[in-house]
């Protein structure tokens, strides 16, 4: 059994506890032990980067340094892509030996950098790898045209994240694919939901969250993944409000990645906190499974 | 016709964001490729490449005390996409540290304020307390309730709102964030010493010298 180090983050216990129940599930199936950093604390997120450069490298360092010294474990799974950016940042910046240096007098030890950050995308496609995960699926999709946003944290910037394309990456329509799904060519892959301007700024984020839904939706999306608890809440609850001034408006089914494999896995319906979306998602998923055996086949021609 | 306008150039501004952040502003040759993939521009008084720019004139209206600023969501297409590399979301977030600094953050920019209470509250409990923010947030702003009306009932309702905060390794947390202010507070003075040792003077150019990549 592989044991990955486990970084939840404050999101993934609040507004996205679905993300770390259906992460959780489909891990359990897969084969895969995940073990909580003891006493995790803040990744600092935004407010930390744009008030303190410093703290912000030395929060992620320490549980890096905790996984590595404490622990004794090579990786750390880090599901909610907004952490995963910094942990990502972290190991990058202490390749300066100024930098290096201070997070050390902050943190109160040494951090080499060398422990392996794993985002959602990563721990499905690397680290369980496409023809395993292909093996467990007992629920597959039965072509459900899916479009994979990644939006901005999991990609960029490049020099720190290692992304495998910046502008276009393709491991999540990978993972989709191995399940099932179709996944569908888009233009907004990579574009912002305008994270937590969702607290402030409605009418910036609404703006965007019309813009990358339409393009999915006109690319022959009939649902949204994504693994980050930013996007899924700006492009799930926004609709909301959007629907309020536009009557016409379609509602898309947003999904976590660890949702839609979860679900191929056979992990439950509760586990998976299908009921936590406010666009109801359980339709489409309803009509784009079968109950059980076969391999996944092309989709089906009789959609729609 | 327009109107000339005059502008004074002055090198601290670009002094003050190299020294807090290592990018060298003053690499921007304009191509404005920051501002035609930024998300957030259309909504914005000006555009990324606007801010460079005023930072390399010493422009500090333009800049520090732009809309903008407040507007990044730090996605980072435009530290992406740069021909130089230059890294312009961590010149975004070194200005919002210096409008805080010099005490002229505007007032009419919530997320200015949902960012101080966001770094106070992971301070406090060791992780950010998503409920405190939004109920800090509503009592300097209680016209925001209106926008919280629908949405908030209905994410509790779908125990996404948590009511208490989780703890993380508080005292640890207490203690890297003593040493971290306490360095950069350092760093500052260092800055700033070295800066009226050197004293830029009136053109923006003597302070682009130096070990630039």
């Amino acid at each position: 059994m592989t044991e990955l180090a486990y970084y939840p983050g404050c999101s993934l216990h609040s507004t996205a506890k679905e993300l770390d129940s259906s992460f959780d599930g489909s891990m359990t199936k897969l084969g895969i032990d995940l073990t909580e950093i003891p006493g995790w604390e803040c990744c600092g997120n935004t407010a930390g980067h744009s008030t303190n450069r410093l703290l912000s490298t030395a929060l992620p360092a320490n549980e890096l340094a905790k996984v590595k010294d404490d622990m004794k474990l090579a990786s750390v799974a880090v599901p909610c892509a907004a952490c995963y950016n910094r942990f990502q940042i972290a190991n990058h910046e202490v390749g300066d030996a100024g930098v290096a240096a201070d997070v050390a007098e902050v943190v109160g030890r040494p951090y080499g950098g060398d422990v392996k950050v794993l985002n959602l995308v990563d721990v499905y496609h690397d680290e369980v790898g496409l023809e395993a995960l292909r093996a467990k699926v007992v629920r597959p999709f039965d072509g459900l045209r899916v479009a994979s946003y990644y939006g901005c944290l999991l990609s960029r910037p490049p020099k720190a994240t290692l992304a495998e394309h910046p502008e276009y990456p393709v491991h999540m329509d990978a993972v989709v694919e191995a399940i099932g799904c179709t996944p569908v060519e888009w233009d907004a892959k990579t574009d912002c939901c305008g994270a937590s301007l969702a607290l402030c700024e409605q009418g910036v984020v609404d703006e965007l969250v019309k813009a990358i839904i339409a393009n999915a939706r006109d690319r022959g999306a009939e649902a949204i993944t994504c693994a980050c608890p930013l996007c899924q809440i700006n492009l799930d609850s926004r609709q909301i409000e959007i629907k309020k001034a536009d009557p016409a408006w379609i509602d898309m089914p947003i999904l976590y990645l660890s949702q839609m494999v979860g679900r191929a896995l056979g992990v439950s319906d509760k586990q998976l906190g299908l009921k936590k979306a406010l666009v109801d998602v359980q339709g489409v998923l309803a009509c784009a499974s079968r109950s059980s055996g076969a391999a996944p086949t092309g989709r089906s021609a009789s959609r729609e | 016709m327009g109107e000339a306008v005059t502008v004074q150039l002055s090198g601290s501004l670009a002094a003050r964001v190299r020294s807090g952040s290592g990018v060298n502003p003053y690499l921007c040759y304009q191509c404005k490729k920051c501002s035609t993939g930024c998300p957030v521009a259309p909504f914005a008084d000006v555009h990324p490449a606007q801010v460079m720019r005023a930072v390399q004139m010493g422009d500090e209206s333009m800049s520090v005390d732009s809309k903008f600023i407040w507007l990044c969501t730090g996605c980072e297409t435009c530290t992406t996409r740069c021909p130089l590399s230059i890294d312009i979301a961590a010149v975004m977030d070194q200005l919002r540290m210096i409008a805080r600094e010099d005490s002229r953050v505007r007032k009419d920019m919530p997320f200015a304020r949902i960012l101080n209470i966001n770094y106070e509250s992971f301070k406090r409990w060791g992780r950010l307390f998503e409920g405190e923010l939004v109920l800090l947030d509503l009592l300097k702003r209680p016209k925001a309730a209106l926008e919280y009306t629908t949405l908030g009932p209905k994410m509790m309702a779908k125990g996404k709102m948590s009511l208490l905060p989780g703890f993380g390794d508080r005292k640890q947390m207490k203690k890297m964030v003593r040493a971290a202010e306490r360095i950069e507070e350092l760093r500052r003075a260092e800055a700033k010493a070295s800066a009226t040792g050197k004293t830029p003077g009136a053109s923006g150019a003597s302070a682009a010298g130096g070990s630039a990549p």
